[in-house]
């Protein structure tokens, strides 16, 4: 199987361990991602804030490209899934026009949606060798990968599933908890902190009372706050894992010499040895 | 800080009320539906059909620091109430998390109405009121403009260089936090100092040339 | 089919049979309303018994009555009317044929338990090892794989569950076949095709909760303390999954802290369901305040958007919910529910404005009010019978036929029609039988069965007692000691037969019963069971097939009185059970044969009214053969529609007028008098006597029954400037002016409209209903004519209650802009120094207060009864409530009818109604008058009050205190009770200071020998 990869800007920073763990993955599973070719930012929230032309036009030039490739787009970004579907559905409805040729042959599809398949879970569980016994998470969604629901296809918006059964395949102890979907603030993070930083503390609190060891998320911005606002907690922390992170180790069953989790910073690894899970 | 428009704007205002007899009582004029017909043609928002149940308000995780709840700001949009709108913290507080819009029962595009008006403000001569986060995403645009990508490190960079931005952000502490969070960020090796430029990056320039067009 | 029924209709004449889908208080009531009146009725429902949605209410709102007491009446009375043929668990699969001769083809599906051998008797769900979720109780409880849905259940028979039954599922178990005593358990029952042959049909499907876990509203099948209205009805109910007593699924807690979200799934139209449910405004304050009876503690909260109360008295009950029972009430609405992991609590956040900030409520249960929809099985038969639906799979009828399908001879009644509440149902299901009967009416009396005069057998010589005990399965033999008690029962005086039965009253048992009469030479009869409300008439009519005078039978309730009160003491309740035995073998000593008086029934109406209603229910009843006077007060027929132009949804009402005005003068079995009034009215039902009062003379009619359809008037408003300054119109005046030069509008810029004017207040508690449409219809005719007209709608709470809401959604999808004032803050409509019209306003959605410059400001005035209702109440001695419409004999069951027997009530008479709700009324009304005139003779029972008038005093103390004025002093200058007008209560005979006033059959003699008895133990 042949997927055109849309990495979007985070993982090429930020995120890049996200990106690391997607390629194991995927080459777990037998999937190829092919990168699509000198890929462009999808424009993010900025975009979509000041220009509704912009918004559809910056995505499209992927999307043309992918169309090009003849394949269909997996996104790990929620963020970009989000915008490359605008532009899709606006490009369809023909309001805007773009300058590169967008028809709509090709489908867009969120990373997690994809691999929580029924085909895809059970090709992953034949994959585990190493279950996470007994790491008991959180799932977390965020809001762009499945908001507005009529944009996204998710009709659980407010209970999605899908990164709760790619960590139950995993062997993860998945927790049901109601802020699978709450906003964690990161669009706002720049600019109003204050704001941000309420909205992810709660979360974290919510979490945490909801008995949660780890949180597990497929969002690089979502992590990427959830994980910065514990950077002063001496202890107590609850590491943030993007789901393929978990995957991976469960594929690989390794020990830490690679140092996959190196960039984190509330730090998994004490967690993961405590639960016999890293050597 | 008001700018000569705004306060253009807050005196006629004052005006209307003032014809208004006592203070406080809101003329409703003509106003309402020649706005309403126009954010509703360039959104597709159902803005008429709300019936002010509050849904969004109850739904959005920042009402508390929105001056004009997500509710009211339709109802102001049927009123005509546009300086209050573009001037107001809402239109860049917004998270765009699109609870308000999932949760609407009349399909009123909640979300989409607000960010619309963001980007009414942001094309208007209204000093916006969230004035960092403006200036953000059009530091994000002119970064993706520049590069075709957006490297994390060199935006934030960018937008401590826009002016004021940076003597702001030394008056609130703000860059001292950011600061220890760069270095932690480097020291967890999350911070790349190469940004990547696409090779057809003046394929991607060229569509900012009509970048005021929006749907017209 | 059984060989009672005559006829096949060979002569071409309609069939005199009618088939009901769905036997909910809908479809009974219609089977009833057909039954009684000449008709043979197949009463089909998809479950193993008849219920439907009322079965699981607990209590009803406005009067807070058990539902299970009103309903099982009435499920008692289907259940032994011969002219219902009841057949559960089957469906319509085909309809041929025409209006007046269908063939239907129906699928019976087993059972798997046979309905003639079960007795009932619980053993098999007993030994039953299979545990069920028990849908009846909104899975909240188990029952087992062989179960008996509720415990009134009709037929009172068993069945067994094929998705979990072990023997049905694998081969194994097969115990209930074992242990049965009867053999009745039927493993290789299959589905069964029948035909069977009508003149029409009706469907009366009900409606099932739009929310299933699927939808997954508000966390619902996601956590375990979000339930459903329908499921918290069963979590109140004593037959409950919890006994009627509160707590909550999760852990058994009592809920300190109650939330009501409403509008789940109704008006939204964002989910495609943009129409409002009716019913759940009420549903809610009605649950809320049972909450707070059952724990004063407990806090309620009902968080919603409008509060639609728009029935008769409703807004009192909603006053009485927030101020007496302190409900707190919450304009908000909930968009998520939250879950607290600790203690399974469920948060709900909204925004507090005075506060400025969010807040979070933690609740211990949320209960979901959730808007309705058909059942698939019942959308399925619409497409089968090839009906149109309206876009949500329901029913809609026609404005001028309010219970017609688009299929000719098939009608339809209740919540499939549209969401409603349990009034309009009856009354729709009374109009829904009219409708057939007027298809089918040639062939009335044709199939059904009479019960041939059985000669009555003197009971003369020494008394002769026998006594029947029944077991009731174990409910009374698992507790009193049955052998003991026979023993006893056997050697008190007079006992010439004592004997017992599983189920005393099994259809099996009776010819049993029958025979030990005749054997025994028993001329008197005490039935130790249940309770003799439910019970009583038919263990008479046994008495009377066995030849013996009906009224010498006593029942005593060793069931409720002893076995279950007394569970935990047994030998106390064998004790008590004989002692109840001996007092009424001791009253049955002292029963004297009554007899019934009968007399002759004039099958000739008298309606008063000659509106929609009027003339409605007018022609109903002459379309059924009757003859009909039609009094009309005015010069003209037509009434309030008269003056209306159009309706919502683009309806004419005068057009509606002529078309009935013509049929009615051109029906030669209706005499019209015109300018004409009642002034007397005497007689008995079925029999009455009255003066019409024409301007040229009067004269004298007879007739069986009265609808009263006085009808409604508006409200003349003395507010906001009416009547002062000419740019402040009614919503009728509007409608003319819109009406008459549509171009007018043209001119207009701005328009105000104010709601509640006249209605809602201090003066006139009611909601007058029909304004908050009118508002809204004359809103989109301004909006269609000129889009560029501003109008703003000045409401209280918007009540477009139904498919009425997609207007209101149109309405502001147009740009109509509406306001939300309070009562303490009025509008205010004045002239400035120029001229102009002002109105001054305060929004509370905004809490702003505006000023608008108007062209005009229409008033949505109320409505009120007409002024002749004073007259008609005094003549016909009728009950009104204080705003003046008529108070029927009761708000649930018995909207059409009044207490005094043979007087009816249709249309505004009754409360501010629309038009199909009025003609649906009259129609109804018109069917219930029908069952006294469709009979011969009547006949009142004995059990009436008679004065001795040697010892009477003519104080008058009989006459003031009569519930139904009955007592009259008579020529002789004392007190005469006619028969026919006494019920029987007997509250004159204790009034009587001379004691000159004997209840028959409760003599002072029967009960004094009955307590006697009891001491002496």
């Amino acid at each position: 199987m042949k997927l055109a990869f849309y990495p979007g800007c985070s993982l090429e920073g930020m995120a890049n361990d996200y990106a690391r763990s997607i390629a194991a993955v995927f080459r777990h599973l037998d999937i190829t991602l092919v990168e699509i070719d000198d890929w462009s930012c999808c424009g993010a929230t900025a975009a979509h804030s000041l220009s509704e032309m912009m918004a559809v036009a910056l995505p499209a030039r992927n999307l043309a490209a992918a169309e090009k490739m003849g394949l269909d787009i997996v996104s790990p970004c929620a963020n970009c899934f989000n915008r490359l579907m605008f532009s899709k559905v606006m490009i369809q409805k023909k309001i805007f026009d773009v300058p590169w040729p967008v028809t709509g042959s090709i489908q867009v599809h969120d990373m997690t949606r994809f691999l929580a398949r029924p085909d895809m879970v059970t090709h992953i569980e034949d994959r585990v060798r190493m279950p996470l016994k007994g790491l008991k998470v959180v799932c977390y969604y965020g809001c762009q990968m499945v908001r507005p629901p009529r944009l996204t296809g998710f009709t659980d918006y407010e209970n999605p599933l899908t990164l709760d059964r790619l960590a139950t395949a995993a062997g993860a102890k998945v927790l049901d908890w109601s802020y699978k979907t709450t906003c964690c603030g990161a669009s706002i993070g720049i600019g109003r902190r204050d704001i941000q930083e309420s909205l992810t503390a709660r979360l974290l609190e919510k979490a945490r009372q909801t008995g949660a060891e780890a949180i597990v998320v497929s969002c690089p911005l979502c992590q990427a706050n959830l994980d910065l606002i514990q950077r002063d907690k001496a202890s107590g922390c609850l590491p943030v894992f993007y789901f393929t992170e978990l995957l991976r180790l469960a594929f690989e069953a390794d020990n830490d010499s690679a140092g996959w989790f190196r960039m984190h910073i509330a730090d998994p690894v004490p967690l993961l040895k405590a639960k016999d899970l890293l050597r | 800080m008001l700018s000569k428009d705004q306060s253009e704007h807050r005196r006629h205002g004052n005006e209307e009320n003032l014809a208004a007899a006592n203070g406080r009582r809101r003329l409703i004029g003509d106003r309402g539906s020649h706005f309403l017909n126009r954010i509703e043609g360039e959104t597709g928002a159902n803005i008429a059909a709300c019936y002010q149940c509050e849904r969004c308000t109850n739904a959005c995780p920042v009402s508390l620091y929105m001056d004009v709840k997500p509710h009211q700001v339709i109802r102001y949009v049927q009123l005509g109430w546009r300086e209050e709108l573009l001037q107001s913290a809402t239109i860049w507080v917004c998270l765009s998390c699109e609870m308000c819009t999932t949760y609407c029962p009349n399909e009123v595009g909640v979300a989409e109405t607000i960010l619309h008006l963001r980007s009414l403000s942001a094309r208007s001569t209204i000093a916006p009121r969230e004035k960092q986060l403006a200036v953000f995403h059009e530091t994000f645009l002119a970064e993706l403009q520049r590069f075709g990508r957006v490297n994390e490190a060199w935006l934030m960079a960018a937008l401590n260089r826009k002016p004021g931005i940076l003597k702001e952000k030394i008056r609130s502490g703000q860059l001292k936090t950011e600061i220890q969070l760069g270095l932690t960020l480097w020291r967890k090796g999350k911070l790349k100092l190469l940004p990547k430029r696409c090779a057809a990056i003046n394929e991607i320039r060229s569509i900012y040339r009509n970048r005021i067009g929006d749907r017209s | 089919m059984s060989d009672q029924n005559t006829s096949k209709a060979d002569d071409g004449r309609a069939i005199g049979r009618v088939i009901v889908i769905g036997g909910g208080i809908g479809g009974i009531q219609c089977a009833l309303d057909l039954a009684e009146t000449g008709f043979y009725v197949y009463l089909l429902d998809k479950t193993h018994t008849l219920g439907g949605t009322m079965a699981r209410l607990d209590k009803t709102f406005p009067t807070n009555d058990c539902s299970t007491c009103m309903f099982s009446p009435k499920l008692v009375q289907a259940a032994g009317n011969p002219n219902i043929e009841i057949i559960p668990s089957s469906r319509l699969l085909n309809l041929a044929g025409e209006p007046g001769r269908f063939t239907a083809r129906i699928e019976k599906m087993p059972r798997y338990i046979n309905l003639e051998k079960c007795i009932a008797c619980g053993q098999c769900a007993q030994k039953c090892p299979q545990k069920v979720p028990d849908a009846f109780n909104g899975e909240l409880g188990f029952r087992k794989a062989a179960f008996l849905t509720f415990p009134q259940a009709v037929p009172l028979k068993y069945a067994l569950d094929a998705k979990h039954c072990l023997y049905l599922t694998r081969k194994r178990c097969g115990l209930c076949r074992k242990i049965c005593p009867t053999g009745a358990v039927e493993f290789d029952q299959q589905p069964e095709i029948v035909d069977l042959e009508a003149g029409a049909v009706v469907l009366a499907t009900g409606f099932e909760l739009a929310l299933t876990v699927q939808e997954g509203e508000y966390g619902y099948g996601r956590y375990r303390n979000v339930v459903t209205s329908l499921q918290y009805e069963r979590m109140l109910s004593a037959t409950g999954p919890y006994a009627g007593h509160l707590q909550r699924p999760s852990d058994g807690r009592v809920p300190k802290k109650v939330a009501w979200i409403q509008c789940v799934l109704s008006r939204d139209a964002a989910r495609n369901r943009p129409f409002c449910s009716s019913v759940c405004c009420m549903h809610a304050a009605k649950q809320a305040v049972l909450t707070r009876s059952h724990d004063p503690e407990t806090q309620t909260v009902i968080y919603f958007m409008d509060i639609r109360a728009h029935g008769k008295e409703f807004d009192d009950y909603i006053d009485r919910a927030r101020y007496v029972h302190g409900v707190r009430y919450q304009r908000s609405m909930i968009s998520q529910v939250y879950l607290n992991p600790e203690n399974e609590n469920l948060i709900i956040e909204t925004f507090d404005h005075h506060l400025n900030r969010k807040v979070e409520q933690e609740y211990d249960l949320v209960v979901l009010s959730s808007g309705f929809k058909p059942s698939e099985e019942s959308s399925a038969l619409v497409k089968q019978l090839g009906l149109t639906a309206n876009p949500f799979g329901f029913l809609t009828a026609d404005f001028d036929q309010p219970v017609s399908t688009s299929r000719a001879g098939i009608f339809v009644c209740g919540g499939i029609e549209a969401p409603k509440d349990i009034p309009e149902t009856v009354i729709q299901a009374g109009a829904a039988a009219a409708e057939a009967a007027v298809v089918i009416q040639a062939g009335r009396h044709s199939a059904t069965f009479i019960a041939a005069a059985i000669p009555e057998r003197v009971a003369g010589g020494p008394p002769r007692v026998g006594v029947f005990v029944c077991h009731c399965g174990s409910n009374i033999a698992g507790v009193v000691d049955i052998p003991q008690l026979m023993q006893q029962v056997e050697r008190l005086p007079n006992v010439a037969l004592a004997t017992d039965f599983m189920f005393t009253c099994s259809a099996e048992t009776q010819p049993r019963l029958m025979e030990l009469m005749q054997k025994h030479e028993l001329n008197r009869v005490v039935v130790a069971a249940c309770s003799p409300k439910t019970h009583e008439p038919l263990f008479q009519d046994t008495l009377r097939k066995a030849g013996l005078n009906p009224y010498l039978f006593e029942m005593v309730n060793i069931r409720n009185q002893c076995s279950w009160v007394h569970s935990q003491e047994p030998q106390q309740a064998t004790e008590k059970s004989l002692q109840l035995i001996r007092a009424g073998v001791s009253r049955a000593l002292r029963l004297e044969p009554l007899t019934d008086q009968t007399y002759r029934v004039d099958p000739r109406a008298l309606v008063i009214g000659g509106g929609l209603a009027g003339m409605s229910a007018a022609l109903t009843l002459a379309d059924q053969g009757f003859s009909v006077h039609l009094v009309e007060k005015d010069v003209r027929l037509g009434g309030f529609a008269r003056h209306l132009t159009e309706t919502l949804e683009g309806d004419a009402p005068p057009k509606l007028v002529r078309t009935l005005e013509e049929r009615l003068r051109r029906h030669p079995l209706i005499s019209v008098h015109l300018e004409s009034r009642l002034t007397d009215h005497k007689g008995q039902v079925g029999n009455f006597r009255g003066i019409i009062a024409a301007k040229d003379g009067q004269e004298e009619i007879s007739y069986g029954a009265v609808i009263v359809a006085t009808g409604g008037r508006a409200y003349e408003p003395r507010e906001y400037l009416y009547a002062e300054d000419s740019r402040v119109l009614s919503q009728v005046d509007l409608s003319r002016r819109l009406k008459d030069d549509p171009s007018w509008v043209r001119g207009l810029e701005r328009v105000v409209m104010i709601q509640c004017v006249g209605s809602r207040n201090a003066d006139f508690g009611f909601c007058s209903r029909v304004c908050c449409s009118a508002a809204v219809k004359n809103s989109i005719a301004i909006k269609e004519s000129n889009p560029d007209v501003q109008v703003v709608i000045l409401y209280r709470d918007l009540r477009t209650f139904g498919f009425k809401e997609l207007y209101y959604l149109k309405a502001r999808r147009m740009g109509v802009m509406f306001f939300r004032f309070i009562p303490g803050e009025q509008p205010r409509v004045y002239n400035d120094s120029a001229e102009k019209l002002i109105v001054d306003f305060t929004d509370r959605s905004s809490h702003q207060e505006f000023r608008v410059e108007s062209d005009l400001v229409v008033l949505s005035s109320g409505m009120r009864p007409h002024a002749g209702a004073d007259q008609i109440a005094a003549v016909l001695k009728l009950p009104r409530t204080k705003e003046g419409f008529f108070l029927e004999a009761h708000v649930k069951l018995q909207p059409l009818e009044f207490a005094s027997p043979g007087v009816f009530l249709a249309g505004l008479a009754h409360s501010p109604r629309f038009i199909p709700e009025a003609i649906a009324m009259a129609k109804g009304a018109a069917q219930q008058a029908a069952k006294i005139l469709c009979r011969e003779k009547m006949s009142t029972p004995a059990t009436v009050a008679v004065v001795d008038p040697d010892r009477c005093a003519a104080c008058l103390a009989c006459v003031r205190s009569c519930p139904f004025a009955a007592p009259f002093i008579n020529a002789e200058g004392v007190s005469e009770i006619p028969p026919a007008k006494c019920r029987g209560c007997g509250i004159c005979v204790v009034e009587c200071p001379a004691r000159a006033i004997t209840l028959k059959h409760s003599t002072d003699e029967q009960i004094e020998a009955k307590i006697d008895a009891l001491l002496e133990g």
